[in-house]
């Protein structure tokens, strides 16, 4: 009787022993919460995990820009790229969740960032101030596209979950507090200039201020931002318009998202190129092929191609040219450029009766057009040129995000959409906040956005 | 010391032999009522001697012995008969076959016992059950033939995915599929591939043949599951594969080859037909249809049948060898099997090779030891399928009868060719024949057991095993293909890819049994055990690009090599178990069992899930107040206990930080949130059945009524982005399955012509009980003007379907009218309204079969009831004109023309950028009721007589001819009523979108064993 107990015990000891291995195994492609940012080896891999998160916001913005708007149509079959191009905006839309959770994603890491790398020691303090400048702007950056994408967003401080699932949208002055003082933090610990424009600076946060003081219509801080950049020296307008839209990192770019071969989007949601070159899923809208063909915009016009075989029913043959394949040099996504910091200086000081002149609106402008090979505007009055910089960030900022945006801010979004399509409606000057938000934070519930 | 033992006690049998008194020979012959010819192979033993013979091919038989000696006749599945030798001139014996269903001995995973003995709900199958089913996999064994289980097969993809579900589905987020275990091993099931191939899935379970497997339980309640613990909510399968048997050694050869057709096409339009219709829908846009190409006489020159193009008449070709036999100490079964099947897709084939052999020794009285191994080979040429833009038979659907798959020198249209119709019409012949798409799949799956019995009370068995699964994807699509060639982002030079992943399962255990007979009538038996199950999964994969040309389709030669991983993951379950049961003469019988299992997949909190389980059982039948003379035996049975579900992915519970780039840097992003408190699914289980033998077993029937409760359903809980996560894993939600089923089996006639029924029913009820979150999760696809097509919400199943409810079509306008919900007077996604449900009423199957003489007839229905099936494949084809690059059906001929027209498919007009087509929304017109009643197999069987085999030296040579999917009943429209496109899938299943539908096959087979 004892020995059928022996075998059992021994087979019970060996199982025992095999315990800790078979039971905790650790993953070999992840680290755990506890051993992330807890040794100065660490702070640069975050850093770059913060870009990643961050870059997730660009293409969104792009959408939102450019397809809220009027200068690109539906040609695809999706629903949530089909609701921008009928104007039928609805709160399950796919694009404004994942515009949101790349807002978050990044205000997750910064947050992270701001929490844990005071108390790790070793440091030094030159990487220690790029890495809290970097959380800090892009942080800053990520509620500022927030703001002027959803209106009030949650403020969300913190790593807490159990904060952060149940938090309600602040106000506007808030968020746009926030971003003043998180741009601020940024002035003062990021590097004049960084290993290159794929990452952030002094002078990328100088424009990312210029351009929030344009939105803020105070003219005067939106000249000088622009002009403190444009005085840097540190940016060159190219020569040839067609390199921005063929090549990554040129010399007027100010800050760009960077994508290598291997971290190219690809077919994914966001990948640009497919949904603008790959699957046609979005074309340039009939009006802004006008426009970009027009003599006024000049080698603008090549931010956009033609190809007859696609010429078919609805389809008008046109592809958006700007974002290239991975194989390409030009799949990067660029959130600031010089020739932007001239249309703001431009609009601030037509705004400020700088119309015409030297260092005037108008000298700005035909910066840009002469590079363009465009006609020079030689006369306008200060409402004329208000009119001419508007169409001028059409040609030049095409499918770079900025018309939404644009045309709410200055209060002729109701006027222009309006002609548009029938189906515009004030609502849409802001983007629904998404609905599985609202579904699962209760602070959230009956807080949408009027209008949907 | 024991084989000391031995030796001497077969001194001493020989001594006893060689001394034995003078004997005469008797001879005769052995018959039975279905074997009048003669049964062979029947054991004729001189009793108290071992002096004995086996029967020969016509039951003659000549054997030593002295008067007054008893023999005894004895033989597989008879009864047993001593007759006393009186110097009879010829002894003529006719056996009785054994009505022996309740001593049949059942494996019961960790124990076997007596059919009679079992306290819970368990379905055996036998080899006889499916043998002449072109079965490609043994999940497929199992359709139809037992209550309770609902298969699905998921295409007519050859090696593709199957769904099983045992009393419905238990889970939403974790695995559904229950356990597969092969003789003790734990084995892969689903998918091995790591590229998804739609509803043409790969599957795990088509390398073992079914040629090898002997039977099948399939544990259904606690009593039986509980053992399995954090594996067995979704119910156990346990497969025996077939062993050699002391006697003489059997060879058997079966032969099989047969045909292969879908089992319906589609009607589609020709280019006439379709340039009308599309003519019409820019008109009734108000556009000039002549300005968007579509010319008479121009556009409709060719007529192109894309269906004829891809699909063709697959073979099918089976051969299996087997050899099995042994003496009283070695046993051993042996046997090989090759078989290959032409998918009916062009260049869509699945080979597999695999052999099994079975050994069992007895190294003394005490110690025996038995080892198995299967080696499989399957190599499996696929192609894409459903909801692939390039897939093969959804774009043989969807591709305009225009466009031509050759041009005039015969050569494949690709994308440098000026007839390339181009997105979404990628020329599905080419897509077919150009790509490579090979996946190579080798399984070892292998077992060794030792039992070493100590004395009549006490044993101890060892077993340990291996399942180890090695794939090799190797893919390259050519320049002149979709990806390889058309998409941009890919730089149309060809696109390669490389994946090898090896998946491997350890199983480890030692039990043991303690059995005796207490007190007089009382009976105990009780074992304790411990396993260890241990799984690894490794993989790598590597991508190029930019081939010099198509000469060259290896990686090694790409341009670019862009893309590549490897990874390891590895899991591990350490358990303990026991388990008591205790009988009063075979009257009262109680079983109590118990199981603890530590798994890695589990936060420190929760590491540790029990799961024990009581059952027990009254044999009615035996009490002495019980006088039927109609019922032999009845049993009442009940159960209650606990399983589990741990079939969620490796490391949920920690929180973690994975891999990212940017700008050409690495660094790391936050992947997952910690839930230490993550834990097991756990299913409350109750059953009560009835088994009830009628008329000397003649009749048997098994009713179970059960309820299974799961809660804690690990679910991916969605948060909001705010928390910097879109989702953590955690326990939060109850699903209850109830149901009833019966089974039947009767022998309706037993003379010169036999006739049996089995019938089996069975329905389930799911519900959704509670979701943590007031979120109702969407499902499925996502879909037009509503938000999903599936909904998972408290009150209603897993597999409803939402949309908006389609109210007809206006006379008036034409267009499709919905029920607006919430009447503020627009259709909009607030419409959103239950408009089905996957999950049938009840399902089943009856077989019929017949012998008369050498003839045997074998008729399987099975049927399905009262389900619905999304039919997003009209989705598309009767699109009411929102894409004009979609062929349509000849259903679209009904649409809408003019006012006053009565019909239900709405006015055809073509999408504009800036409208919106309402016509084509997510409605329930494309919900269909899916019921079906299926003849699934039909076997005609003719075994030549024995004189006539004998003359070849052949013990016994049978003839088939077998149909399968000969008949379908159903009013469901489209290809198959019994497809489901999403493989696996239970919040989403039963959508057929673009899905290959079953196939008919007819095979003739031949079946002969020699000795």
């Amino acid at each position: 009787m004892r020995t059928p107990f022996k075998i059992l015990f021994i087979v019970l000891v060996f199982l025992t022993s095999a315990c800790e291995t078979l039971l905790e195994p650790q993953p070999v492609d992840k680290l755990t919460d506890d051993l992330v940012l807890n040794e100065p080896a660490d702070v640069e891999q975050v850093e770059v995990g913060l870009y990643n998160a961050f870059r997730n916001i660009t293409p969104a913005v792009i959408i939102a820009g450019d397809f809220t708007a009027d200068m690109l149509i539906h040609n695809g079959t999706f629903t949530q790229y089909r609701e921008f191009g009928i104007k039928q905006i609805t709160p399950s839309n796919a694009t404004a969740a994942s515009l949101w959770g790349a807002i978050y994603n990044t205000v997750y890491i910064a947050n992270f960032i701001l929490e844990r790398l005071p108390e790790i020691g070793g440091v030094s303090s030159a990487q220690r101030n790029k890495v809290m400048g970097t959380a800090y702007f892009l942080r800053g950056y990520a509620y500022y596209t927030a703001l002027y994408s959803f209106g009030g967003v949650p403020e969300v401080l913190t790593t807490d979950v159990e904060t952060n699932r149940n938090i309600a949208r602040a106000s506007e002055e808030d968020i746009l507090n926030l971003v003043l003082s998180d741009y601020d933090q940024a002035l003062d610990l990021l590097p004049d200039e960084p290993v290159n424009t794929g990452y952030a600076g002094t002078f990328t946060v100088l424009a990312a201020l210029a351009r929030l003081h344009l939105y803020l219509e105070n003219w005067e801080e939106a000249e000088d931002f622009a002009t403190e950049v444009i005085d840097s020296e540190l940016y060159e307008l190219e020569e040839d318009y067609s390199a921005l839209v063929n090549e990554d990192f040129t010399n007027e770019a100010i800050f760009e998202m960077g994508y290598t071969l291997a971290d190219d989007p690809g077919t994914s949601a966001l990948g640009l190129n497919n949904l603008f070159v790959g699957r046609r899923e979005i074309i340039p809208s009939n009006q802004v092929i006008v426009s970009l063909a027009s003599s006024e915009s000049g080698d603008r016009f090549s931010s956009m191609t033609f190809n007859t075989s696609d010429l078919n029913g609805t389809d008008n043959g046109w592809s958006v040219a700007k974002y290239g394949t991975a194989d390409a040099d030009n799949n990067n996504i660029v959130v600031f450029r010089l020739a932007e910091m001239y249309l703001i200086r431009a609009e601030a000081r037509a705004q400020q009766n700088n119309v015409t002149g030297s260092n005037s609106a108008q000298s700005d402008i035909n910066i840009l057009r002469v590079r363009a090979n465009a006609p020079t505007i030689t006369t306008a009055t200060k409402n004329q040129m208000i009119q001419l910089i508007e169409e001028e960030r059409v040609y030049e900022l095409a499918f770079e995000g900025h018309r939404w945006y644009d045309l709410v801010r200055t209060g002729r979004a109701t006027a222009v959409m309006t002609a548009y399509s029938s189906n515009w409606k004030e609502a849409y000057e802001k983007w629904p906040v998404p609905l599985r938000e609202i579904q699962n934070n209760p602070a959230l519930v009956g807080n949408q956005n009027p209008g949907y | 010391m024991p084989m000391v033992r031995f030796l001497l006690s077969l001194f001493i049998l020989f001594v006893s032999l060689s001394t034995a008194v003078a004997q005469s020979t008797v001879t005769g012959r052995v018959t039975s009522a279905t074997e009048p010819d003669g049964l062979p192979g029947v054991n004729v033993v001189v009793k108290g001697t071992s002096n004995g013979v086996i029967t020969d091919v016509t039951g003659h038989f000549a054997v030593e012995a002295s008067d007054g000696q008893t023999l005894i006749f004895s033989f597989v599945g008879y009864k047993t008969l001593e007759v006393l030798y009186q110097n009879q001139a010829t002894l003529n014996v006719i056996l009785q076959e054994e009505s022996k269903e309740l001593e049949e001995i059942v494996v019961m995973g960790y124990s076997s016992v007596e059919k009679r003995e079992i306290t819970g709900s368990v379905t055996s199958i036998g080899a006889n059950d499916f043998k002449e089913i072109a079965l490609t996999g043994i999940d497929q064994a199992l359709q139809g033939q037992a209550p309770g289980v609902q298969v699905t097969q998921s295409s007519g993809t050859p090696g593709g995915g199957i769904s099983v579900r045992i009393r419905g589905s238990t889970s939403i987020n974790a695995s559904n599929r229950p356990l597969f275990v092969v003789d003790g091993v734990a084995v892969e099931t689903g998918t091995l591939s790591l590229r998804d191939f739609g509803g043409q899935d790969d599957n795990a379970l088509s390398l073992i043949s079914p040629n090898d497997i002997e039977s099948i339980q399939i544990l259904k309640d606690a009593s039986a599951k509980a053992l399995f613990g954090s594996r067995g909510a979704n119910g156990v399968v346990l497969i025996t594969t077939k062993r050699g048997k002391n006697g003489i050694t059997r060879i058997n050869f079966d032969v099989q080859r047969g045909i292969i057709d879908p089992v319906k096409r589609l009607d589609l339009l020709n280019s006439k037909q379709l340039l009308e219709l599309q003519r019409e829908a820019y008109t009734n846009a108000g556009l000039n249809p002549d300005a968007a190409g579509l010319i008479p006489g121009v556009t409709d020159a060719v007529s192109t049948d894309w269906q004829d193009e891809v699909l063709r008449r697959g073979v099918l070709e089976q051969y299996q060898l087997s050899a099995s036999g042994g003496d009283e100490n070695t046993t051993f079964y042996m046997s090989a099997n090759y078989r290959d099947e032409q998918g009916v897709q062009l260049n869509n084939r699945f080979q597999r090779m695999s052999t099994t052999i079975n050994i069992d020794r007895k190294f003394t009285p005490k110690l025996k030891v038995g080892t198995g191994i299967t080696l499989s080979r399957s190599f499996n040429q696929r192609v894409k399928g459903d909801n692939f833009l390039d897939g093969v038979y959804s774009g043989a659907l969807k591709s305009l009868p225009y466009d031509v798959p050759y041009d005039e020198q015969g050569n494949l249209v690709g994308p440098s060719s000026p007839l390339y119709a181009g997105f979404p019409n990628f020329n599905p012949v080419a897509q077919a024949l150009l790509p490579r798409f090979d996946a190579t799949t080798v399984k070892i799956l292998g077992n060794i057991t030792a039992n070493y019995k100590f004395n009549d009370n006490w044993n101890f068995k060892a077993m340990a095993g291996v399942d180890y699964n090695d794939v090799t994807e190797d893919q390259y699509e050519n320049s002149q293909t979709a990806i390889g060639g058309y998409l941009p982002s890919v730089g149309g030079r060809g696109y390669g890819v490389f994946i090898a992943s090896t998946a491997t399962t350890i199983t480890a255990n030692g039990i043991l049994t303690f059995s005796k007979e207490i007190l007089p009538d009382h009976h105990l038996t009780a074992f304790i055990g411990s396993e260890v199950v241990y799984s690894p999964y490794e993989t790598g994969s590597v991508q190029g690009r930019l081939f010099p040309s198509d000469d060259f389709t290896y990686i090694t030669s790409a341009g670019i090599v862009d893309n590549g991983s490897s990874f390891k993951v590895q899991s591990g379950l350490l358990s303990g178990l026991a388990e008591a049961k205790y009988d009063y003469k075979d009257k009262y019988l109680v079983a109590l069992s118990f199981r603890a299992d530590a798994s890695s997949r589990f936060g420190e909190n929760n590491r540790v899930g029990y799961f024990p389980a009581l059952s027990g059982a009254w044999r009615i039948s035996e009490e002495s107040f019980f006088k039927s003379v109609i019922i032999n035996d009845l049993k009442l049975r009940g159960s209650f206990g606990y399983t589990g579900n741990q079939g969620i992915p490796d490391f949920r519970f920690m929180g973690t930080w994975s891999g990212a780039t940017y700008n050409g840097s690495s660094g790391i992003v936050p992947d997952n949130l910690e839930n230490n408190y993550l834990s097991w699914e756990s299913t409350r289980e109750i059953n009560i059945g009835v088994d009830a033998s009628l008329y000397e077993g003649r009749i048997q029937i098994f009713f179970d009524s059960y309820r299974n409760k799961t809660s804690d359903l690990l679910f991916a809980q969605p948060l909001p982005f705010t928390t910097g996560f879109g989702s953590n894993w955690g326990n939060i939600g109850n699903v209850l399955n109830q149901g009833i089923e019966l089974g039947i089996t009767a022998v309706n006639i037993d003379k010169a012509l036999k006739w049996t029924t089995d019938l089996n029913i069975s329905k389930n009820n799911n519900e959704v009980l509670y979701l943590a979150e007031d979120a109702s999760p969407n499902a499925g696809y996502s879909a037009e003007g509503t938000t999903a097509t599936n909904i998972i919400k408290e009150g209603y199943p897993l597999g409803t379907f939402t949309g908006l409810r389609f109210l007809g079509v206006d006379p008036a306008t034409g267009n499709a009218m919905y029920k607006d919900l919430n009447n503020d007077g627009e259709i909009n996604v607030d419409d959103t309204d239950i408009i089905g449900s996957a999950v049938p009423d009840f399902i089943g199957g009856i077989t019929n079969r017949f012998v008369y003489g050498r003839f045997d007839l074998n008729i399987f229905f099975q049927f399905s009831v009262g389900n619905d099936v999304l039919n997003l494949t009209k989705a598309s084809l009767v699109n009411s004109g929102q894409d004009m690059t979609t062929n349509q059906s000849t259903y679209a001929l009904r649409r809408w023309q003019k006012p006053g027209d009565i019909t239900d498919v709405p006015i055809y007009r073509v999408s504009t950028a800036d409208e919106e087509n309402p016509n084509n929304f997510h409605s329930s017109r494309f919900i269909e009721d899916a019921s079906y009643l299926r003849l699934k197999n039909l076997g005609i069987g003719y075994t030549l007589s024995p004189r006539l085999t004998e003359r070849i030296k052949l013990d016994r040579v049978r003839f088939y001819l077998s149909g399968t999917n000969l008949l379908t009943f159903t009013k469901y429209t489209g290809s198959d009523p019994e497809v489901s496109t999403l493989d696996g899938s239970t919040a989403a299943q039963g959508i057929d979108f673009y899905t290959l539908p079953q196939v008919r096959t007819i095979t003739i087979g031949l079946n002969a064993t020699l000795k």
